[in-house]
């Protein structure tokens, strides 16, 4: 997909690229967009033109990363994306995966373990990224906050150390995936297992794309901030 | 026995085969053979080497050949982006690099009966099943008595051959298996 600007129609967006429509969400976009342009629509919501699309443009597009452009949004607009991904993945996203799950499970013979082995490790995935949800939330977002806010005027330029990190959320998701595509074994219903393997696959995505804003935009910041 | 250990060399470019060749003989006293472009067509499976060495437009001429024998297959490279099918070893690195590379790939192609398909050694599942009793490497190498890198070796491949990276992932794989 192109690149989307100021100009872009949001349901041409949509149209091209469904899983967007979550991301829209977090801006308080939702369904029945009309023609609205995106200028339009940020200028409505107060919200930053060129932050709205930078973040759409990094989310549609993996080989794109504007790292300078990103860099130089403030801490909180990006803590403030953050904050409301996790709510997504809290509120919508884990209750779907686990709604699905249910549902196959209770549809499964039940000499076929293979799925509640799946759901337990699931459970683990689970937990542990509730848990960084709430470190989020509870310490590393404000600790940034409140950096930024005491060192208001003098934004670092001293950013480095930037880099991928091995998210252990991330590897655990893609075994999962992988075990449900490889190794599934037994019988089970199969559109059942197919909407649990759709909505873990867009979990996947979602998390791989803000790994990359949280790694390679937030940290950086938070630890020029600190020095 | 690295005298009976055979290399193979296929690429167009003669001075990285030479010198390949060369690195081989003074730093594993190994005679590396650097075949022409007649050599998989004549191919007889009798002799299967232990590790080839290929440029880029040899391996896409004959992926065919060397997909089934991905894991003792090196692809020559310019930079270090890394592939998904193929290890690669970046013909501008320098000579140590290149020899730590080697030795790499030396010791991770000993698996050599299993490379070809994706079922379980033996000793891979064994060492699955302490993995997932929760031991840890050296643990694991103490009780199999066998060396710390031995057990890397196995992992990577486990982890190769499943798809499954994480700990819990490979512990969810050995119960569903009836391993553990």
């Amino acid at each position: 997909m192109t690149l989307i600007n100021q100009d872009t129609k949001l349901c041409d967006i949509i149209l091209q690229e469904p899983s967007t429509i979550t991301v829209l969400d977090r801006f308080g976009i939702s369904l029945g967009v009309g023609d609205m342009r995106i200028d339009d629509a940020c200028h409505e919501r107060g919200i930053d033109v060129n932050f709205f699309t930078t973040i759409l443009n990094t989310y549609i597009n993996e080989n794109y990363f504007p790292q300078t452009a990103l860099l130089a949004f403030s801490a909180s607009k990006i803590i403030d994306y953050l904050a409301k991904t996790n709510e997504y993945y809290e509120k919508n996203v884990i209750p779907n995966i686990e709604r699905h799950f249910a549902f196959l499970i209770s549809k499964t013979p039940a000499q076929n373990s293979n799925l509640v082995l799946m759901r337990q490790f699931f459970d683990e995935v689970k937990t542990e990224l509730l848990q960084r949800i709430e470190y989020d939330r509870n310490k590393w977002f404000p600790t940034i906050a409140l950096n930024e806010y005491k060192s208001v005027g003098k934004m670092p330029n001293a950013v480095k150390d930037v880099k991928d990190f091995n998210d252990p959320i991330e590897e655990k998701i893609d075994d999962l995936i992988n075990m449900l595509i490889v190794h599934l074994k037994g019988d089970y219903d199969h559109n059942l297992g197919y909407a649990v393997i759709f909505a873990i696959f867009s979990l996947k995505k979602d998390i791989k794309q803000n790994n990359r804003i949280r790694n390679r935009i937030l940290m950086p910041i938070s630890q020029a901030l600190t020095q | 026995m690295m005298s009976d250990y055979k290399v193979i060399i296929l690429t167009s470019d003669t001075l990285n085969a030479i010198g390949l060749r060369s690195i081989f003989e003074a730093a594993f006293g190994i005679s590396a053979y650097i075949a022409d472009e007649h050599y998989i067509d004549s191919f007889s499976t009798t002799k299967e080497p232990h590790l080839f060495f290929v440029d880029s437009k040899t391996l896409v001429a004959n992926l065919g050949f060397f997909l089934p024998r991905k894991a003792k297959t090196v692809l020559l490279t310019y930079d270090h982006n890394p592939y998904d099918d193929f290890q690669t070893l970046c013909v501008g690195d320098n000579e140590s690099d290149i020899i730590n590379a080697i030795n790499s790939f030396l010791t991770g192609g000993h698996d050599e009966d299993n490379s070809t398909t994706n079922s379980l050694s033996q000793r891979e599942i064994e060492v699955l099943r302490l993995i997932a009793s929760g031991k840890i490497n050296k643990e694991i190498a103490q009780e199999l008595n066998i060396s710390i890198n031995t057990v890397l070796t196995h992992r990577k491949n486990l982890t190769a051959k499943l798809g499954i990276k994480s700990i819990s992932g490979l512990t969810f794989y050995a119960m569903m298996n009836g391993i553990v």
